[in-house]
């Protein structure tokens, strides 16, 4: 043990005097590679030429710490293991185990940081992996150095790139939901997701008739509502679930009130979120105004020109008025009450249950 | 969120063990089934729990919950579209608390169609800003019925929607030096829903509190993970209103007047906090632990219920074990639940962070294992216990004990270095209990420490060797009632 620790403190300076001397004058060329999100480098595969000078540098742009072994061909798994094999020792030695089978290394970058080293490549043509051996990270976030000055695999057949880097490449384009769930998705169906324009506990409805709408849990009210396809969660769902869902349609329908349901013309009620009942799968919004219950059932208009929406405030006991914008894309009518301008009031009777049916506008053109 | 590499069995229950094996040509005592998940499943597993008739529940990451029933082996969707739900608790069959990302949820099925129609929110009483990091956990539930949860952290490398649920307070915004917040009410505090329906802020200062436990006497442990102003992982002892170190959740404190609580000065926070009942170190024991669970099972699951926390001096401290470490044990083990049958569940998850998705049983064979039973502290050292009569000359041999003590810092910088770290002689040796039990005299027992015991080849009496050899025990205090600890020792 001793040993090997004496070994690794003289094979360090070495490499670092090796830097410093052989300075920046001799570099044919400068190479940077990215932590990124993901347990990934940006750079899956790289390419130089035998005996090249290189400046290889590592920048840090995920949020835990990763550094980048070189390794002699076919050695990564090696290298890997005998870094996990450093234990506490590790941080102090970037979570390096120096041996044989480890050529150049950047050391330990920690977040929004970013290390270099120089070296020059092997003259002998073949792959050389690259590699985070961060605990744990080592087995799914490497590179391959090609040092060669023939053409490189096709990616997608590349078998010394991760797998996952491999798969990406033919995903590109845009998937509707499919294959993301144990069952098959036929609307009414809703997802809880982080939704554009909206608050973070929002709630989004496929409709039959290619219709969606986004319902707002934190603020209780319906957002806005589109035509087309639904979403494409994949965003959402991939990683650490920090991005937001996307629209696969356009929207036609934005609320632009500042509440639209309230019992006092210029004042907007106190709002409380108490969940949703699932009738023929579509979801009745229950919520509470000044400590009244609403509930709120939306589904789609026939033709597909809208939405039909069906409240019910049955303990109502004064006027309700339910507010729109003439620019928020629908027309409106009501089964009860009087709509004036901007505006439907309806009696505390009328309240108890009421439909109003928002029909897109036809867009002049 | 990040994996555990160890999976830690907090044992509190003491029980006899004898049950018939269905395994009697086992060479393991434990071994790892993998449960099959439908095709289609992304078996990111947020959380699972047995109902009342034996089925299995688990809730996974894009929105599913799903019911195993494990004599059939066929799984049945019984909710869906959730937000990232990370804990679930059932009531019964048709009844169903989930814990998701906006809101604690109760699912009911209403028409007895097998399928929850109901989504009714418990609570919603605590901020969102939108950020990825903003897990919820839990609930468990006392014996009085009240629910506990609990609420990440953001993460200043994610971001604060335009739009936030709940006040938003930026006094932690921008975040230099980098560190995670909390922008609106409640990140990083853990509440007390009652059954009447009231939300109580309940205790703060926690950075992951990614599991939660409620003990046979009623007392709530919460674990948390490795980071800024956590040295190393841990298990705390919670108790309402105090504070268990990370400063971003202290604005949220009735009255708070005191700034910025991460600019405070640092040994006014560290006199303020509590300390952890046991500390997991990082990279040695695990890397992010998750979720304690006691083993109930009255010895079906083999001999490991009994103690291994102990109180002195009425301050919580004890030892973590490796307890399988592969042995075909997938990565990223999150959630934990015993069935009725004695095995207990483990379901994985990933989320962007080291990890496997799917869950995976272990199950006692019925050989009796050869390891460390519990550990507990002496006047002069500790006690180590074993689950079978071990070999009395390997067990006298002082070369097979090799402890060293240190400890971590409290600061806000990400995790730590281990302070002060020092080999401890043995100076005595005594066997006990016909060689279940060594008593080992050390050179020195200091609290603030955690002492780190690798152990050599210690054999059973029939010669088998110990299956994990490692073993370390958190010193808060001595039996003296000693604790003065190094000044900033996490």
């Amino acid at each position: 043990m001793r040993t090997t620790l004496v070994l690794f403190f003289v094979w360090f300076l070495g490499h670092s005097q090796l830097s410093l001397a052989q300075a920046d004058e001799e570099i044919e060329r400068e190479i940077e590679i990215k932590a990124i999100a993901g347990l990934k480098y940006d750079l899956t595969r790289i390419k130089v030429k035998p005996g090249e000078r290189i400046k290889l540098t590592l920048t840090n742009a995920d949020e835990m710490d990763h550094n980048l072994v070189i390794t002699k061909p076919g050695a990564r798994l090696q290298v890997v293991d005998a870094s996990n094999k450093l234990r506490e020792n590790g941080p102090r030695l970037n979570y390096v185990k120096a041996s044989d089978k480890v050529l150049w290394s950047v050391r330990i970058v920690t977040p929004g940081q970013s290390a270099y080293v120089i070296f020059q490549a092997p003259t002998k043509e073949d792959v050389y992996p690259y590699v985070c051996t961060f605990p744990g990270h080592g087995l799914v976030m490497y590179g391959a150095m090609y040092v060669t000055t023939k053409d490189l695999p096709p990616l997608e057949k590349d078998l010394n790139v991760p797998r996952a880097t491999a798969t990406d490449v033919g995903m590109e384009h845009h998937h509707a939901v499919a294959d993301l769930h144990p069952y098959k998705t036929t609307p009414p169906y809703l997802y809880r997701i982080f939704m554009p324009d909206a608050g973070p506990a929002a709630i989004a409805v496929s409709l039959p008739k290619q219709l969606s709408y986004c319902w707002d849990a934190g603020t209780c009210r319906l957002r806005y509502a589109w035509q087309g396809e639904f979403l494409d969660p994949k965003k959402y769902f991939d990683k650490k679930a920090e991005k937001y869902a996307q629209i696969m349609g356009t929207i036609f329908y934005r609320d632009k009130t500042s509440y639209p349901l309230k019992f006092s013309v210029d004042k907007n009620p106190v709002v409380d979120f108490k969940g949703y009942k699932l009738i023929e799968r579509y979801p009745e919004f229950h919520y509470t105004i000044d400590g009244k219950d609403v509930y709120e059932l939306i589904k789609p208009k026939e033709d597909g020109s809208g939405l039909i929406r069906s409240f019910k405030v049955p303990e109502a006991t004064q006027p309700l008025y339910f507010d729109f914008d003439n620019s928020d894309g629908a027309t409106y009518t009501t089964s009860k009450g009087n709509i004036n301008g901007d505006q439907i009031k309806l009696t505390a009777e009328d309240a108890h249950a009421f439909v109003i049916v928002m029909t897109k506008k036809q867009t002049a053109k | 969120m990040r994996q555990i590499s160890a999976l830690m069995i907090l044992a509190v229950l003491v029980t006899s063990c004898g049950k018939e094996s269905k395994y009697p040509d086992a060479k393991s005592a434990y071994i790892v089934e993998t449960i099959e998940t439908p095709s289609g499943l992304n078996a990111e597993t947020g959380g699972i729990a047995f109902l009342p008739d034996g089925r299995l529940v688990a809730c996974f990451l894009r929105g599913e919950v799903m019911i195993y029933d494990p004599e059939a082996k066929l799984w049945k969707l019984f909710a869906e579209g959730l937000h990232e739900p990370l804990g679930v608790l059932p009531i019964s069959e048709s009844e169903i608390l989930v814990m998701q990302k906006p809101e604690l949820t109760r699912l009911k099925d209403t028409d007895g169609d097998g399928q929850a129609d109901l989504y009714e929110t418990v609570t919603d009483d605590f901020g969102m800003a939108g950020n990825y990091h903003e897990w919820t956990y839990g609930p468990v539930k006392d014996h009085d019925g009240n629910l506990f949860i609990s609420f990440n952290t953001a993460s200043e490398w994610g971001i604060i929607m335009d739009e936030v649920r709940g006040r938003l307070d930026t006094i932690l915004v921008p975040f230099k030096p980098k560190q995670k917040f909390s922008a609106v009410p409640y990140r990083g505090w853990v509440a007390k829903v009652t059954p009447s329906g009231e939300f109580i802020p309940y205790a703060y200062g926690f950075r992951s509190p990614s599991g939660l436990l409620i003990t046979p006497d009623n007392q709530l442990f919460v674990v948390d993970n490795q980071g800024d102003w956590v040295g190393t992982s841990t298990l705390f002892s919670v108790q309402q209103n105090k504070f268990y170190g990370h400063p971003a959740s202290m604005i949220w404190v009735p009255g708070w007047k005191r700034g910025d609580p991460s600019k405070l000065p640092l040994e006014q926070l560290n006199a303020e906090r509590q300390r952890a009942v046991v500390q997991f170190p990082y990279g040695i024991m695990a890397a992010s632990p998750t979720q304690p669970v006691l083993d109930n099972t009255d010895g079906a699951f083999g001999p490991f219920a009994g103690q291994i926390l102990e109180e002195i001096k009425g301050v919580w401290q004890g030892a973590c074990i490796p307890f399988i470490d592969k042995q075909g044990l997938h990565k990223g083990n999150n959630r934990l639940a015993f069935s009725p049958d004695g095995s207990l569940y483990v379901g994985q998850v990933q989320h962007g962070f080291i990890g496997d998705t799917g869950i995976q049983r272990i199950v006692f064979t019925g050989k009796v294992p050869v390891d460390i039973y519990s550990m507990n502290i002496t006047d002069e050292g500790f006690d180590l216990h074993f689950t079978q009569a071990m070999d009395e000359a390997t067990l006298r041999d002082t070369s097979n004990y090799h402890f060293r003590h240190y400890y971590y810092e409290y600061h806000l910088k990400y995790g730590s270095d281990q302070f002060d770290v020092q080999k401890v002689g043995v100076k005595d040796i005594a066997v006990r209990d016909g060689g279940k039990t060594v008593s080992l005299k050390l050179e020195n027992l200091k609290p603030g420490y955690i002492y780190e015991l690798t152990m050599g080849e210690l054999k059973s009496e029939d010669g088998e060797v110990l299956t994990n050899r490692l073993v370390c025990y958190t010193v808060n205090v001595l039996r003296s009632g000693r604790k003065d600890t190094p000044p900033l020792a996490y």
